[in-house]
């Protein structure tokens, strides 16, 4: 045995000596970089950015890298393997935290009490949304939840008046508008978008500490159940389980879905895709119980930055309304600075009181947002779960044998954490 | 000619059925970069209606093409001026017989058992040390030889006739000679192979180059995939317009390089 | 012993040392790309398979327990296994199809080389957009398929064929056949262009017929390029990476998982590249299986043809 380590041990040498010295990249002293997720299409207003951030700061220089949300992970952590980290990192929904558990962010809690001002400034439920372990390691960039969109045209052929009040009423509106060629109802499932389904019939994940299941209930079977024969019957499109961007989206704007549970920004994809979209035709609320998942961007510092304090700068002047305005009125989204969001929408409500209203709900009960479990290893949890949910909804195994097989599998994960 | 009018009508008509499922998909690519239909809209409207070329202005303009293309081009014309030589030389080592020969080719034969997005930790860990970050050689170096093109020189080079290059060498040929003067010019048609997938090969590289650049003016063409992967924006058409406007080099190189696939038309094999 | 005959020239000038210098030489450039790009990061995802590690956590043996884990907990595992094997499974139809378009298209046909261009069109695009055009005419509602099925009547209800867990792994092959089929045709077309002309010619004197001729002198002299297209059809299946990524993500459940994408998204996507390493030695010792009984099913001596030289 103590050979066989011995062996092990020169080999990991040998590899090391050959691979892992730090890369040729110098990090000049007074350069920062600053990765973002699928934003190139910006690249005049980021730049734009740049070019204010370095021009009172002589020596300063910023590079910017943008990467899409598949590779951004890949590349990230290969530059942390390489020892050279991004220093300002935009991510994705449960990303952040994972990276925080990962060692990889820098712990930002005494900055931004340092600066109340600026942290008070956030609202503060999707603040919350990346603190890890009672830490918080990302400030909202810009902020998504999911809402319900119905196809008014779908609900007045059915002879329905009006959105959805209930699971139930869900349900029964989507088996009311399928046909032939029409579903009734579409989620996006990605990240635990489709986890107010389950919030509204009371059931969670886990347990509030985290350290065990709380899904496998009668209830979660029950909910899962009626799920699976509505997709079944075709109430509930089966892109709902299988799509993630381009296709649920996409199906919607055809115009042949009744309802499409998704976040905000889907919007503006169905509005350029689907010609039939107007106030008059599309409508947008919260689901029953108003419950949502949080699908927000959050920025945050790589804990192996040479620079900390430049790149908190350079956080806080890009979240500052000059400049994060610009972007917010471009994109039209909502950035969770209070202040300036509120200005926003009322100009909203001038050139496009639909929007307006649409970002709106995305400040709106923000404190029933679900499916933001603060794990460290939510990646791992959610690999866990969803194939096993997905054999249920679509027919290959039934719910009570798929949500036991979830539960020790999830619990293996949590375990092993 | 033995061959039979209908055995010609047949194999035509074997040759259309292929084709014809070849190009379906091409086609659509092709009508939906001309519109900017909703793919998803049913039923999939047949003919393109109103068709114009802006998704393909707009791709000259959403992304520096000019400059990927540049790029895109310096990379390949490295790793297919590696490919030829460096395979060439290696194919033709493994024609002679040396200790250790059948432990070489299990080598090279495993290496390409090695999955690329197992290695990308390492492999960006060693092009750092080698200081090929960012550089059009760090690029191309990893694709610069590679193994299926070096087993197809191998068999183009054991087809010459031996007596062929034992008359070379009676001729007072060098080692060099008969390689460049007979073994090469006999094995065209894998020459052409190795240009053609060399090329492909590096040309379409999308995780790699993303993983080692960090200029964007170092970027390669594939890398403006991204760009038409939006998250808000429909750019369905254009993003085809982009595949298309990738394709074309690889199927000019491919049409260019073909010319060495009619050997057996012009020496008359299969005339019968 | 042979040092009598020899003893007149100092090694350096012997043949046999000048011919393995050459074959040093000529072997260099291929091997030292090789090592630094395929072997050392073997080694790397080998060591890292013995350990707990991410980037930034100091590593820490863990023995078998990886290895331990891949084959006792993990049923992505032996699924993605499955679905692997049955990709490699539907090679050999590929090939043949591609030996017959091979054929076809090797001949004084008139519009040979435009028929050869078309049947490779495929492979040069880009693997992306190979998903996602095929992702669509698979799609249940818009795509082409359903809708020429529905029109012809063949089908009542449309089959959703990328999210059903029958149909998405045919499926995915099918596509990923169409990709890679120009590949196989260019890889056998070139071994065809080197079965010498004259073969042919002094059978069809004999009067061998055609489909002897196909048997005895064709197929013989095609072994090697059909070992490597067995070879590169059994890599394929375990690495079409892209493919997947872009139709399916794996799924739907894990329908249309491949090792490399299980060993992918265990690395990069959660962090556990001690794990994707372990499960990356695991599988290139099943391709190392997989290519030996190739090797030993076209004849041994990885691809030579010996028929060739005479």
């Amino acid at each position: 045995m103590m050979d066989r380590r011995k062996i092990l041990k020169s080999g990991a040498v040998v590899a090391a000596a050959a691979a892992l010295p730090m890369p040729a990249i110098a990090q000049s002293p007074k350069k920062i970089t600053f990765l973002t997720w699928n934003i190139i299409d910006t690249a005049d207003i980021i730049n734009g950015w740049i070019a204010r951030f370095t021009k009172d700061r002589p020596g300063v220089e910023v590079e910017w890298q943008d990467k899409k949300g598949p590779e951004l992970p890949t590349f990230y952590q290969t530059q942390l393997a390489a020892g050279t980290p991004p220093d300002i990192i935009n991510t994705q929904g449960a990303l952040g935290l994972e990276y925080a558990g990962q060692g990889a962010l820098l712990d930002i809690t005494s900055r931004l009490k340092a600066d109340a001002g600026y942290g008070n400034g956030f609202n503060q439920n999707y603040l919350g949304n990346w603190v890890y372990e009672g830490a918080n390691y990302m400030v909202p960039f810009y902020l998504t939840k999911t809402v319900l969109f119905w196809n008014k045209t779908m609900f007045q052929k059915a002879g329905l008046s009006g959105p959805p009040q209930s699971f139930d009423d869900i349900i029964a509106y989507a088996e009311k508008m399928k046909s032939a060629d029409s579903t009734g109802f579409l989620t996006l499932n990605f990240d635990w978008l489709y986890w107010p389904l389950y919030a509204m019939n009371g059931v969670d994940l886990l347990s509030t500490d985290l350290k065990t299941t709380a899904f496998n209930t009668p209830k979660a079977i029950e909910v899962t159940e009626r799920l699976a024969k509505a997709t079944e019957s075709g109430a509930i499109n089966k892109i709902s389980w299988t799509g993630r961007w381009v296709e649920p989206n996409g199906a919607f704007a055809a115009g042949n879905v009744g309802m499409l549970h998704a976040h905000a920004p889907a919007y503006f994809y169905v509005k350029g895709q689907g010609k039939w979209v107007t106030p008059e035709t599309l409508g947008a609320t919260h689901v029953p119980g108003s419950f949502a998942t949080p699908n927000s961007h959050g920025l945050g510092i790589s804990k192996g930055s040479k620079n900390p304090d430049l790149a908190w700068d350079f956080l806080k002047f890009i979240t500052n309304e000059a400049q994060i305005g610009e972007f917010a009125r471009l994109r039209k989204l909502v950035t969770g600075n209070t202040a300036f969001d509120t200005k926003h929408f009322a100009e909203l409500d001038k050139s496009d009181p639909f929007v307006a209203a649409l970002l709106r709900t995305q400040l709106e009960h923000t404190d029933k947002m679900v499916g933001n479990w603060r794990l460290g290893n939510d990646s791992r949890v959610k690999e866990a779960f969803w194939p096993e949910l997905q054999n249920v909804m679509l027919g290959r195994k039934d719910a009570k044998t798929a949500l036991a097989d979830a539960d020790k599998k999830v619990q293996r994960e949590l375990k092993r954490a | 000619m033995r061959t039979k009018p209908l055995s010609i009508v047949l194999r035509h008509g074997a040759l259309v059925i292929v084709c014809f499922i070849m190009l379906v998909p091409f086609y659509w690519v092709i009508k939906t970069s001309i519109t900017n239909e909703n793919i998803y809209a049913y039923p999939p409207r047949l003919l393109p209606e109103a068709p114009h070329l802006f998704n393909y202005v707009d791709v000259w303009y959403f992304i520096p093409f000019a400059r990927y293309l540049l790029n895109s081009v310096i990379v390949s014309a490295i790793a297919v001026a590696g490919n030829v030589v460096f395979n060439a030389m290696a194919a033709y080592a493994l024609t002679k017989h040396f200790v250790g020969k059948q432990s070489v080719m299990l080598l090279f034969l495993s290496c390409m058992l090695v999955p690329f997005q197992a290695t990308i930790i390492p492999a960006y860990l060693i092009t750092a040390k080698l200081g090929l970050l960012n550089t059009y050689l760090g690029l191309a170096l990893p694709l610069m030889s590679t193994i299926v093109c070096i087993f197809i020189y191998k068999a183009a080079f054991e087809a010459v006739p031996q007596s062929l290059i034992d008359a070379a060498r009676v001729d007072g040929l060098k080692e060099r000679q008969v390689i460049l003067r007979i073994l090469m010019p006999l094995s065209k048609p894998a020459v052409a192979t190795n240009v053609i997938l060399a090329f492909i090969w590096s040309w379409n590289a999308f995780l790699w180059p993303l993983i080692i650049t960090r200029e964007p003016i170092m970027q390669t063409l594939p890398l403006g995939l991204a760009r038409f992967l939006s998250y808000l924006e429909d750019t369905t058409g254009a993003l085809y317009a982009f595949a298309v406007m990738v394709l074309a080099p690889s199927i000019f190189v491919f049409l260019m390089a073909q010319k060495e696939f009619i050997r057996g038309l012009t020496s008359g094999a299969t005339k019968g | 012993m042979n040092t009598r005959t020899r003893s007149f020239t100092p090694w350096y000038q012997r043949k046999r040392t000048r011919d393995i210098a050459l074959v040093a030489c000529f072997l260099l450039p291929s091997l030292a790309i090789f090592f630094l790009y395929r072997i050392l990061p073997l080694l790397w995802n080998l060591v890292l398979s013995f350990e707990y590690w991410s980037p930034l956590k100091p590593a820490k043996f863990a023995g078998l327990d990886q290895y331990r884990e891949i084959f006792l907990e993990d049923d992505v595992f032996w699924q993605s296994l499955t679905n692997s094997l049955a990709f490699v499974a539907a090679a050999p139809f590929a090939i043949a199809l591609a030996l017959g378009i091979a054929l076809l298209v090797n001949s004084d046909l008139k519009g040979a080389s435009v028929y050869r261009a078309i049947v490779f069109i495929s492979y040069p695009l880009m693997s992306v957009a190979v998903g996602i055009i095929w992702k669509w005419l698979y799609d249940e509602r818009g795509g082409i398929i359903n809708y020429a099925l529905r029109s012809a009547g063949l089908v009542t209800k449309p089959i959703p064929f990328l999210q059903s867990f029958d149909y998405a792994l045919p499926s995915v092959i099918v596509a990923e056949v169409w990709q890679v089929i120009g590949f196989y045709m260019i890889i056998l077309l070139t071994g065809l262009q080197s079965v010498p002309p004259h073969l042919y010619e002094a059978a069809s004197v004999d009067g061998v017929p055609r489909w002897a001729q196909f048997w005895r002198i064709t197929l013989p002299l095609l072994r090697s390029s059909l070992f490597l297209c067995a070879v590169i059809g059994i890599l394929n299946s375990f690495t079409s990476f892209d493919l997947i990524y872009v139709m399916t993500g794996g799924g739907p459940g894990h329908a249309t998982e491949l090792l490399v994408t299980h060993i992918y998204k265990t690395g990069f996507g959660q962090t556990r590249f001690d794990y994707a390493a372990a499960l990356t030695v695991v599988q290139f010792i099943l391709l190392l299986a997989l290519t030996w009984l190739a090797n030993r099913a076209a004849g041994g001596n990885a691809g030579a043809h010996d028929t060739g030289r005479a």
